[in-house]
């Protein structure tokens, strides 16, 4: 009797449980931020997660176990590095993800190919305001007046700060806060004031044209002046302008005082910090909580540290950012329930940005950068500011070959002495070669 | 005079000997920084990666790789694709490396160029038809579509080639004596003697197999036909470069270990062979 009770409950929890999965989709997410299934597994609740890898797993997990539609995101990550050599193969192998993470820099490739899906009629379906989107965030997830992505974050570059040196040097105000320079004159002056009373280097930065740090300080130094790098309509570039010599030659001029270290690459130049031997570093909002809790651990030389927005060091507030954003790349094979897991998916992260905020990265959301949370969340409101000044190339083609190349010339000033004027000359010429290539579609 | 002499090149020898234990210390001390690194935490060496030592010590970062549920799938799939295409570059260079040697057949000197040209053409050159054609096909995300690309190997049949051409041509005579079928000669006779070259090619092959990157990156899309090169470089973060580098070194020293276990046990044909090429 009690086997044949237990028998009828299975057969209806066997079809309770099919009716509720009825409608529900697999959703396939490809993405980088590395793989944390050891760590973050089985962990459903983003708030208990840190980190992008770990909150990333956590959210995914959290959507997994809540969702109403019993909807099964499947994650499968991928390098960095190569990603998009990956993303873009998966249109020729045929396992096209549902969605996708994808830089802002590089969406304007994948939507002159229309290998992205529209999402601007789907988000007011699902009810993702995009009016609460920063404008930076906003621009960048957009092309020809259609959205293509959700953001997600924007990672802006950011002045970090030891403190201690710079009570050492006398740049601490009355209130606490930290004295930054307001000029290329004043930075290099402080600069030098600076090294004298500390004897250590004022400034350090990844320095060796791996990752082009002080392009973005570049490009940055070019929007406070009021131009452009790349002109609105990506058809010319500015590089050797007036302005972008002046800002080139400022920046040869940070090493050639020796007030940064020009043999630091990236690793390099975050040991330098935590080992008290720089007064600032160049690095962006990805480093903030990893600095915070190597401070908190006692075991660096940094103990006071702090954060803030790029300096206005030519007029006007600017500096360079990216972002992380989600898209939906098209495939013909995809059902519309699928789609529609897929949007309500995006949805969630959306509900959840604050979450990700926790990494580091600036939120996309004016009502998360407004809330009391953010606002609690460590040196959140010493930056909030940057989601106002953020600024990004035009959405034009090939921006990663833009970059490398203005890496290569740029990084020559300080790496082997090349003239400013003649390294932006170079930089233009390659620059206005690949916009031209661009414009023809290649 | 003679003790002189003797003397002189003793001291020569001892000289010879000190720089090689140098250059070999030279070359280890990079493979010996890896490994430590390894075995230190990640925010250990955010701080600071110097020193050979590996203090503050620590497992786990290759207990983060083991306890991953798919690298033991990325290591089958390795060593299928390696075995398989060492046995198929085998089969194909011997084959085609015989034929050239020993055969007379039409348009033989064009076909022969037309093979050796191959060695000019750089892998990227024809990337994207091959990717387009095994699309076609439908293929990609197959064990096949990671070996196919690399099986005709033109240094592998000149190899063997040259090979069959210094086997003296009174074996094979002798043979044809006893009415011994060119096939029968083939496998009997020449191939047994081919082991050497074989081994070597062999060796070269899946060790090329094993470390290839950038075709699985793009034909295996999927994570579940991820080789280990491509599955291990997946798993990092964003930021490993600074905030993961003891992640980075496990991964490397873990993808390694098969090759440096094949090295060990046959670095004697690897040797030999870098000499064969190197001499023929």
């Amino acid at each position: 009797m009690h086997h044949s009770k237990a028998l009828a409950a299975l057969a209806l929890t066997t079809a309770l449980t099919a009716g509720g999965a009825a409608g529900a989709a697999e959703i396939q997410l490809m993405r980088f931020f590395g793989d944390c299934q050891n760590e973050y597994g089985n962990v459903n609740d983003a708030s208990q997660a840190n980190g992008e890898c770990g909150i990333i797993t956590a959210l995914v997990n959290q959507f997994n176990a809540t969702n109403e539609g019993g909807h099964t995101v499947v994650v499968q990550t991928a390098d960095w590095g190569a990603y998009y050599d990956l993303l873009t193969a998966t249109y020729q192998t045929g396992n096209i993800p549902d969605v996708a993470v994808m830089h802002a820099s590089v969406l304007p490739d994948f939507v002159a190919r229309d290998l992205v899906t529209p999402l601007g009629s789907l988000f007011q379906e699902a009810g993702i305001d995009t009016a609460d989107f920063v404008p930076a965030a906003l621009q960048n997830a957009s092309a020809n007046g259609e959205v293509y992505a959700l953001p997600f974050d924007l990672h802006a570059l950011l002045f970090h700060i030891n403190m201690d040196l710079m009570q050492q040097a006398g740049f601490v105000n009355e209130d606490g806060t930290v004295r930054l320079p307001t000029s290329p004159e004043e930075f290099i002056q402080m600069g030098k004031e600076f090294e004298e009373k500390t004897g250590q280097n004022y400034f350090a930065t990844e320095s060796q044209a791996n990752e082009g740090m002080m392009v973005r300080f570049f490009n940055s130094l070019m929007w406070q002046q009021g131009v452009d790098v790349i002109s609105p309509d990506g058809t010319t570039a500015s590089i050797n302008s007036p302005e972008g010599l002046k800002a080139a030659t400022f920046i040869k001029q940070i090493y050639d005082e020796g007030l940064a270290d020009p043999n630091l690459d990236a690793l390099g130049a975050d040991q330098a910090f935590l080992s008290g031997q720089a007064g600032i570093e160049l690095i962006g909002t990805w480093m903030v909580d990893n600095f915070n809790a190597q401070a908190a651990g006692g075991q660096v030389a940094l103990k006071n540290y702090a954060v803030a927005n790029v300096p206005n060091l030519f007029g006007q507030d600017a500096v360079w950012a990216d972002s992380h954003m989600w898209v939906v790349p098209k495939d013909e094979g995809r059902s519309p329930e699928e789609q529609e897991a897929a949007v309500a998916f995006l949805k969630f992260l959306n509900d959840n940005n604050f979450q990700w905020s926790r990494t580091g990265h600036l939120s996309v959301r004016q009502s998360v950068i407004d809330s009391p949370e953010f606002a609690a969340l460590p040196h959140r409101s010493s930056y909030a500011n940057t989601a106002q000044i953020a600024r990004s190339l035009p959405q034009t083609q090939n921006q990663r070959a833009i970059y490398n190349a203005m890496i290569s010339d740029i990084t020559a000033t300080w790496l082997a002495g090349a003239e400013p004027q003649a390294a932006l000359d170079s930089a233009q010429s390659q620059v206005e070669r690949i916009l031209r290539r661009s414009n023809r579609g290649g | 005079m003679n003790a002189t002499r003797s003397g002189w090149a003793l001291w020569g020898d001892r000289l010879l000997l000190a720089i090689t234990v140098l250059v070999a210390i030279l070359w280890f001390l990079p493979v010996l920084w890896v490994v430590t690194m390894s075995l230190k935490p990640n925010s250990e060496l955010m701080r600071s990666t110097w020193g050979f030592i590996p203090y503050p010590f620590t497992l786990q970062n290759y207990a983060d790789l083991v306890r991953l549920a798919t690298v033991p799938r990325w290591l089958t799939n390795s060593l299928i694709v390696a075995v398989g295409m060492t046995i198929l570059v085998l089969v194909v260079s011997s084959l085609a490396g015989y034929a050239f040697a020993r055969l007379q057949f039409p348009f033989k000197r064009t076909i022969f160029v037309l093979m050796i040209a191959g060695l000019m053409i750089p892998e990227q050159a024809v990337f994207l038809p091959l990717h387009q054609m095994f699309a076609d096909w439908g293929i990609h995300n197959t064990h096949a579509a990671l070996m196919l690309p690399r099986v005709a190997v033109p240094i592998g049949v000149f190899l063997m080639m040259q090979f069959f051409r210094a086997v003296p041509r009174e074996l094979e005579e002798a043979a044809e004596l006893d009415h011994a079928s060119r096939f029968t000669i083939f496998w009997k006779i020449m191939l047994p003697l081919s082991v050497p070259a074989l081994t070597t090619l062999g060796l070269f092959t899946f060790i090329h197999a094993w470390n290839d990157f950038l075709w699985p990156l793009v034909s295996a899309t999927n994570a579940n036909m991820y080789t280990v090169t491509v599955g291990l470089a997946s798993i990092q973060g964003n930021f490993a470069q600074t905030q993961g580098l003891g992640s980075i070194m496990a991964s490397a020293v873990f993808a390694s270990l098969p090759i440096v276990l094949l090295f060990l046990i046959f670095q004697r044909f690897i040797v030999a062979g870098v000499a064969m090429s190197a001499g023929k």
